[in-house]
Formats: C-alpha cells, sequence, structure tokens
C-alpha cells in the first residue's frame, strides 16, 4: 500500500492541527469559576428579602367566576401539588380552564419579562418574584402560600454510602446540584455554606470539597432528582416536596440537621394584563384551607 | 405578476416544462409563499442578532470564560465526532451502497431513525445503554469506567444524534459514482483501497463533504441528548448549547444572547466554507 497523502489523511491532519491549536490557545480557561460557591458572611438561611407578607389562617375564601381560562406559571417544585389543586379547582368549577406552565422559577422570570402570557405567577424564592416585580409583569402584592425544605437523595442502592450530610465531601463524590440561579440551587449552596460555618462536625475546606464534587448543575429542581433516581448522580440536593411517593422506591433520604437546613419561601403573585379575577380566586384558593391541606399532602411544611 | 418575470425565466420554465404548461414566469402565488418562508427564517436570527449587538456592551470577565469555555469545548467536541463519524460513517456508507448483505435494509433504517427521532430520545436511549444502571453502563461501571458526566458522553452523544446525516449524505455521494469506473481501474491493477482512494472518493466528494458539514452542524447544536446523558457542567460537558439554555435558565438573557450569535457566526462561516469548497472541487471536476 502506498503511503501518498490522500485526502482524508489530510483532513484528518486538519482536524488534529484545529485540536492542538485550540488546546494552546485556550491555557487555564479551563478553571471554572462560576461554579464557585460563594459563601456570605451571615448565611441567614431565609430568603435574602422578604417581599411577600404571610399567609394568614384566615385567607379570603376563593370566590370564582362562572367561567374563564387561567394560565399560572409555577416553580417546577410545585408540580404535583399544583396539579392536584388545579383538577381539584376544575371539578369544582367546569367551566374553568387551568392551564399551568412549570419550570424553574428563573426561566418563568424570563419568559414573563419577555411577554409571556399569563395570569399567576408562582415562585420558589422572593428573589425570583422581586425580579418579577422589578421587570413590571407582576400586579399587585406577593403572598407566601408555602414553605419548604431540602433534603439529600441518593440512589436507592446508595452506591457512595452516604450515611449523612459530611459525606458529601468524600472523594470522587458525583453530586448534582440544581443552577445557582435556581432557587433550590441557591438554597442548596446555603444549606452546603451552613454545613462549612460548623468546622467541628464538617471539618475544615468542607464547602471546596464539597464543591469539587459538583459534576452538574441543573435547570431545575426536578432533573436533579432524576439524575439520582437514574444512579447517574451519586448525592443531589432536592426539596423535601419533591420525594414523592412515585420516586421513594428509587431514592434514599438523607435528613438533614435543623440548624444547617434552609427553609424556601415561596411567593405567589397576578400577573399584570392576566384575568384578574380568577387570578385572585386561584391564589385565594391556594392559600386557603384546601389548597394548603394538599400542599400539605405534598410535602410542603405548614406556614408557621 | 407578469411584470416580475424577466423573459429568460419564461424562456427557462417554458423549455424545462415542454409546453406542457403555459410559459409564465413565477406566479404572485408562488413568490409571496416563498418570501413568507424566507422572512420567517430570517426574521428571529435578524432580532437576535440586533438585540445581542446591542446588549454586547460590558460583557463581564465571567461571561467572557463561559463563552470562551463553552466555544472551546464544543468546537473540539464536534471535531472529535466529526473525526469519529467520518472515519467509521465512511465504510458503512460505502457498504450500504456496494455491498449486498442480509439486513442491508435493516441497517440502513436504524441508520436513518435517530434522523427522525427527538434528541430527548436519543439522550433517554444513551442513558439505558450507557448510564450507570444501564445495559452496558452496569459493566463498565464496574469497571471503574462511567461515562455519565464526562465530555466522552458529550461525543458519544453527538456521534448518536449526528451520525445519520453523514452516512445519507456519503451514500447519496458513492451512488453517483458507477460501479463500471471503479472496475475498470481494478482491471488496470488498482487494489481496493487505491480504487476508493483515487476514483471513487473524489467522484463522491460532494456528497461526502454535504454529508460532513449536515453533521458537524447537528453536532455543534446537539443539546438535547447531551444535556440529558451527560449532564452540564462548564468546561467539562457544557457545550455552546448547553451554556445558552444554563445562561436563559438562570436569567443572565444578554450572556444568553451573546452565545447565540457567536453561535450563529460559526454555524455561518462553516457552511459558506463549505459551499466555496464544494463548488471549487465542482469545478474542478468541470475542468
Amino acid at each position: 500500500m502506498q503511503a501518498t497523502v490522500t485526502m482524508m489523511q489530510r483532513v484528518l491532519v486538519g482536524v488534529m492541527l484545529m485540536l492542538v491549536v485550540i488546546g494552546v490557545a485556550a491555557p487555564g480557561n479551563f478553571a471554572v469559576a462560576q461554579t464557585a460557591i460563594a459563601c456570605v458572611a451571615s448565611p441567614s438561611g431565609g430568603p435574602a428579602t422578604p417581599a411577600a407578607t404571610p399567609a394568614t389562617a384566615s385567607a379570603p375564601d376563593a370566590v370564582f367566576p362562572a367561567s374563564g381560562e387561567l394560565t399560572v406559571f409555577a416553580a417546577a417544585s410545585l408540580t404535583n401539588a399544583f396539579t392536584q389543586i388545579g383538577d381539584e379547582i376544575m371539578a369544582a368549577n367546569p367551566d374553568i380552564v387551568i392551564t399551568f406552565n412549570f419550570a424553574g422559577s428563573q426561566t418563568l422570570v424570563t419568559q414573563l419579562t419577555q411577554g409571556a402570557p399569563a395570569d399567576v405567577f408562582a415562585a420558589a424564592n422572593d428573589i425570583q418574584m422581586q425580579e418579577a416585580i422589578d421587570g413590571g409583569v407582576i400586579a399587585g402584592e406577593p403572598q407566601t402560600f408555602a414553605h419548604n425544605r431540602l433534603a439529600i437523595v441518593v440512589p436507592a442502592d446508595n452506591p457512595a454510602n452516604i450515611s449523612g450530610p459530611a459525606d458529601l465531601a468524600q472523594d470522587d463524590l458525583r453530586l448534582v446540584l440544581a443552577l445557582p440561579e435556581v432557587p433550590v440551587g441557591l438554597y442548596s449552596r446555603q444549606a452546603i455554606c451552613a454545613m462549612g460555618e460548623d468546622t467541628s462536625t464538617y471539618g475544615e475546606g468542607f464547602v471546596e470539597q464539597v464543591e469539587a464534587n459538583i459534576v452538574s448543575q441543573e435547570e431545575d429542581v426536578r432533573v436533579v432528582l432524576t439524575k439520582v433516581q437514574l444512579g447517574e448522580a451519586d448525592a443531589g440536593m432536592v426539596y423535601v416536596s419533591d420525594i414523592t411517593a412515585d420516586v421513594s422506591d428509587d431514592v434514599e433520604i438523607i435528613k438533614m440537621p435543623e440548624a444547617v437546613n434552609v427553609i424556601a419561601t415561596y411567593p405567589i403573585a397576578p400577573v399584570e394584563g392576566g384575568d384578574a379575577p380568577l387570578a385572585e380566586a386561584f391564589i385565594a384558593y391556594v392559600r386557603g384551607p384546601e389548597g394548603q391541606s394538599t400542599l400539605e399532602d405534598h410535602g410542603f411544611t405548614e406556614l408557621p | 405578476m407578469s411584470d416580475l418575470a424577466t423573459p429568460a425565466d419564461s424562456a427557462r420554465s417554458s423549455s424545462r416544462h415542454a409546453g406542457r404548461h403555459a410559459s409564465r414566469g413565477p406566479g404572485a402565488i408562488v413568490i409571496v409563499a416563498a418570501g413568507l418562508l424566507v422572512l420567517f427564517l430570517a426574521l428571529p436570527l435578524g432580532a437576535m442578532s440586533w438585540r445581542a449587538i446591542q446588549e454586547s456592551r460590558g460583557l463581564t470577565s465571567e461571561g467572557r470564560d463561559l463563552l470562551w469555555q463553552a466555544l472551546t469545548l464544543s468546537v473540539t467536541t464536534s471535531l472529535i465526532s466529526l473525526a469519529i463519524i467520518a472515519l467509521l460513517g465512511t465504510p458503512l456508507a460505502w457498504l450500504l451502497v456496494r455491498r449486498r448483505f442480509r439486513g442491508a435494509q435493516l441497517v440502513d433504517t436504524l441508520v436513518d431513525l435517530p434522523i427522525v427521532l427527538p434528541p430527548a430520545v436519543a439522550g433517554i436511549a444513551l442513558l439505558m445503554a450507557f448510564g450507570r444502571q444501564g445495559v452496558f453502563g452496569q459493566w463498565l461501571d464496574q469497571l471503574g469506567i462511567t461515562v455519565g458526566f464526562t465530555t466522552t458522553a458529550v461525543v458519544m452523544a453527538q456521534v448518536f444524534v449526528a451520525a445519520p446525516f453523514y452516512v445519507r449524505s456519503a451514500k447519496a455521494g458513492l451512488l453517483g459514482v458507477s460501479p463500471e469506473t471503479e472496475e475498470a481501474a481494478k482491471v488496470d491493477g488498482a487494489t481496493g483501497w487505491m480504487v476508493f482512494r483515487d476514483i471513487t472518493l473524489p467522484l463522491a466528494l460532494p456528497g461526502i463533504t454535504a454529508g460532513l458539514v449536515l453533521s458537524w452542524a447537528r453536532a455543534l447544536g446537539e443539546f438535547g441528548a447531551t444535556i440529558m446523558f451527560a449532564g452540564n457542567f462548564p468546561g467539562i460537558t457544557q457545550t455552546m448549547p448547553l451554556a445558552i439554555y444554563g445562561r436563559f435558565s438562570a436569567g443572565d438573557l444578554q450572556s444568553a444572547l451573546l452565545l447565540s450569535l457567536v453561535l450563529l457566526v460559526t454555524s455561518l462561516v462553516v457552511l459558506l466554507t463549505a459551499r466555496t469548497v464544494s463548488s471549487r472541487s465542482a469545478e474542478d471536476r468541470e475542468v
């Protein structure tokens, strides 16, 4: 066989050359700056801005108009609870149609500020609600309607043998968190920071070790759970409310001590330009006894 | 209507249709329909570019890092994928065109499947095969090899979704090469490899080039299978489309826009280069 340079070989050499050029041109650019967990000086555990007014036991009764179409943009962690609430309302009010758009709260804010039509916005964090308010898409005052807690989940066979939160720092663990801009991702990092402060329990350099274990950053909490369910990740951090009966066979829950856990606050508000009476009725229902009991059934904690 | 049609147009269309239709230029409906589609395709890209240019002021150094990381990863992984696709896809295309074998039809259909499947299905399929609890992934895991969350997984996702585009196009190219030409060269004493290198490959080059461009573009744009199978981590698995989606999810529209613009320009450059190359090679043959 002759050793002449063929077209194919030339193409291959070209490809190799390009790879070399890229390798040379990008020195040290693989330092991953934006994955670092930036712990703030006082990780209070609570939300940054308490923009929403707390729910009260005497929430007004939900009065629904005779008919109408309602579009609710809600945080991904509300998927199951809100779907059931929607079914309940539609069963009681046959001429009302409720459509949900579930996604990461941050994605929803972007969609809303880009003009997506909606009547109600329910976020998993006051920060996203505040961004929506700043973006001019919220009508009226947001109200708190639910709280949630974090839990560590591992696949049912627990491949990395995690027995407590301190094990998140063990070598070569494959930890999946949500993006830091997504509420659950922020809460997860706050909890890790809180653990890092407690050096007597978690040791020195805990935050850095956990940081090094993050292998993927997902766009919402449901994807984090799926990656753990599939066994792709050794551990993930999700809301307690996400660990439903459907997934409890596939995952094991590692409890987080109250001292380091973060209480997530869920605000809800009508969207500017939406169907105001219907939106108010929906919000009242969610904050009323029926809505609250459904939310509790799905693992959300009672309003304090 | 008729003032839009030049005499040359009329002449061309009448000669092509051999008098079956009245000799007329394209009707207004044809032009409006075509124009609408062009507008629909151009408008979003134009709007995006406009916004991206407006917002490009004050890109943070963090944003630059992210852009550079994602672009490097995208270009590197897609070129590695392309090399794998060309090395394995060319023999497959040749076999499918030149050899009759049992199950050829089946293989042919199988190879086409990823073209019609949504990338999300590809992602799940890859997870079921190579995920840690997957059919092969379990074995690999026992050997201490995990592909999830690695750059290897990114390349696998790209090869899975992009290879069919190459095989299809390479097949079309090879079909245009007459077996008689190859036989003639063989009679003159050329080996199989020499025939392929000096006769088949140059003649099939337009199809092969088109296939390379198509599959490269598909690999570069690959999103669904990557995010599901490989995960999303800067510098390791976060290619341009994932970085764009990640920035969008994070509410950082400015970076998302800028990354989109860079990807658009990159794709445009490749398409134009490929066009120039293929038209030049076509001219070469005509001489």
